[in-house]
């Protein structure tokens, strides 16, 4: 059942270029919600599965965005090239930033992940000849069209855009649950329980750590060339401190740890002040006041009460347990 | 070839002396009593024969390899699993997957393959025997649970199930009896003699329970102030006078 849930929703997301053919604005936040999002499961993985809080995650973003800016325009190369080399440099920055952040634990993990992620931000800022500087790195092509018999598909017009977000999207969310489901997810999931119980099962907790941290920073990575390639600009406002912090929230209040959490938490950050008709700036009062409501009474977040409501609505038919498996 | 041998190993924490040249040697399979008062260094040699803590001299051999200081997770490779005086379970997962977990291989490259080729590998090979285990503990009834649900003493058991799924060589169990009921703990002997006698290996036992570790263990080894006192028989420890005077009381 969960199953049907998840493709219809797809299916309402893929048709939104027909549906909301009239509101181009509702497109214009689909695609910034896929933007979003993308980073967002990179996070769930090392903060919801791996256990692992980082208040840097966008400087890694940033590190693709740029990565993909300098290529696409200086070098010339295609947007395909550019988004594999920006992930790979973003996940090995990442891993090896996470090596020596891996030296502290807890809170001072936490907060030497917001100090590298000041350190990518400032470079971003302030190396001129290469970033361009606090002006941004204006410039940014779209991907080349796509040619298929006499078809033309260009990533210009906003539709054309918008499924090439959702289908990043969707093979991030793919990777999630990938990883989620295998060996290496239950490992992590191990590390996040009890960190010396993994270890004395035989986890080498440095090396899985450091690898979700390489692959969700790559996601980042992926997330940010997504991003420029949208706005056609790489901002180094766009990979702030506060950007990396709106990232921990859209993942806890959708529900770290949860397969769709990050989906539900990035529709909702954009969603929220054209709902309710506010200003950018109360969309982080809301969200503060939000943040202490899940973490008092849905530890779960949006995920774990949808999740509530659908056992409600259609309670498990078995006599077995929840959660157990067939 | 001896399973374990252990030659004057040292520690300190600062100005505490855990442990003051232990030397050691168990060339047989079987379960060993560890016992000793509190601060004798029985849980620092644990923490040293299973990596937690690399000891500051002297050596440790495995089935003659010398492991001295080597990190928990190689030592658990090498076939040395341990419990913990204050029990760790996975408690999220159901007490199934914690077992199913004991028994997962946990290379990193292996396991980043498993990710695309989704091959379902230990955990259908492993089911029957995990299930098995939980009912010679008489889990079986919460195999599906979450093991958070547990009462402490059947956490104990399933952190000791856990422990036999590695198809460890060397066991070290650190306190398994403190905080089990009467009847879990006969269900607990019951089942660590059975494991025992299906497979030979070596279980070292760390208990203040002396019922309990005199009617498992065919070895006892007393240690006091960081080092080994005495050693032999339960018979023989218990007649000696310098255990008497030091622990037994």
């Amino acid at each position: 059942m969960p199953w049907m849930a998840l493709l219809m929703l797809l299916g309402v997301l893929a048709l939104a270029p027909w549906w909301a053919a009239q509101q181009p604005f509702v497109l214009h936040m689909l695609v910034t919600a896929c933007v979003l999002v993308v980073p967002a499961v990179g996070l769930n993985l090392m903060l919801g599965h791996g256990g692992l809080v980082s208040l840097g995650h966008m400087g890694f973003a940033g590190i693709g965005a740029y990565v993909a800016a300098v290529l696409m325009v200086d070098a010339r190369w295609s947007f395909g090239g550019a988004v594999w080399a920006a992930m790979l440099a973003a996940g090995a920055a990442g891993g090896l930033i996470s090596l020596l952040c891996f030296r502290f634990r807890g809170h001072f993990f936490m907060i030497v992940t917001l100090a590298f992620g000041l350190m990518l931000h400032a470079v971003m800022n302030n190396w001129d000849s290469v970033t361009r500087g606090a002006a941004g790195f204006a410039g940014i092509p779209r991907p080349t069209p796509v040619r298929w018999g006499d078809e033309v598909w260009s990533f210009g017009p906003l539709p054309h855009f918008y499924a090439l977000a959702l289908a990043m999207a969707v093979i991030a969310f793919a990777l999630q649950y990938l990883v989620v489901n295998s060996n290496f997810g239950r490992s992590l999931a191990a590390i996040r329980q009890d960190e010396r119980l993994a270890r004395s099962r035989g986890v080498n907790t440095l090396l899985y750590k450091t690898a979700v941290f390489a692959i969700g920073t790559a996601l980042a990575g992926m997330g940010g060339v997504l991003q420029v390639s949208f706005l056609r600009v790489a901002a180094p406002a766009s990979f702030t401190m506060l950007e990396s912090i709106n990232m921990v929230l859209i993942v806890i209040i959708g529900g770290a740890g949860s397969l769709v959490g990050p989906a539900l938490g990035a529709l909702l950050y954009v969603a929220l002040p054209e709902l309710l008709r506010l200003s950018n700036e109360w969309r982080l009062v809301i969200f503060g006041v939000l943040l202490v409501l899940i973490t008092l009474f849905a530890p779960k977040g949006l995920a774990g009460l949808c999740a509530r409501a659908w056992r409600r609505v259609w309670p498990p038919q078995s006599q077995t347990p929840a959660g157990a498996k067939p | 070839m001896s399973y374990l041998r252990i030659q004057s190993l040292g520690k300190r924490y600062g100005g505490v002396v855990a442990l003051d040249g232990v030397s050691l040697e168990i060339a047989g399979a079987g379960i060993y009593g560890l016992i000793g008062p509190n601060g004798a260094g029985k849980t620092t040699l644990f923490d040293c024969l299973a990596g937690t803590t690399a000891p500051d001299q002297g050596r440790v051999w495995l089935q003659d390899q010398d492991v001295t200081g080597w990190p928990a997770h190689r030592m658990a490779r090498l076939g040395v699993a341990r419990t913990f005086q204050e029990c760790r379970i996975l408690p999220e997962e159901t007490c199934l997957d914690n077992v199913l977990f004991a028994a997962q291989p946990q290379g990193l490259g292996g396991n980043l393959l498993q990710m695309f080729t989704r091959g379902p590998g230990h955990r259908v090979a492993a089911l029957d025997e995990a299930m098995r285990l939980l009912h010679l503990v008489r889990l079986q009834d919460h195999a599906h649970a979450p093991a958070a649900e547990l009462s402490f003493g059947q956490r104990r058991l399933l952190e000791i199930v856990s422990t036999f799924m590695a198809q460890p060589e060397v066991l070290l169990l650190d306190e398994p009896a403190s905080g089990v009921n009467p009847s879990l703990l006969q269900v607990l002997g019951d089942f660590v003699k059975t494991m025992m006698a299906e497979r030979p290996r070596v279980m070292l036992l760390v208990e203040h329970n002396m019922a309990f570790v005199m009617d498992m263990a065919q070895d006892i080894i007393v240690m006091h102030q960081g080092q080994v006192l005495e050693r032999g028989s339960p018979a023989q420890v218990q007649a000696s006078a310098k255990v008497v005077e030091a622990y037994l009381g």
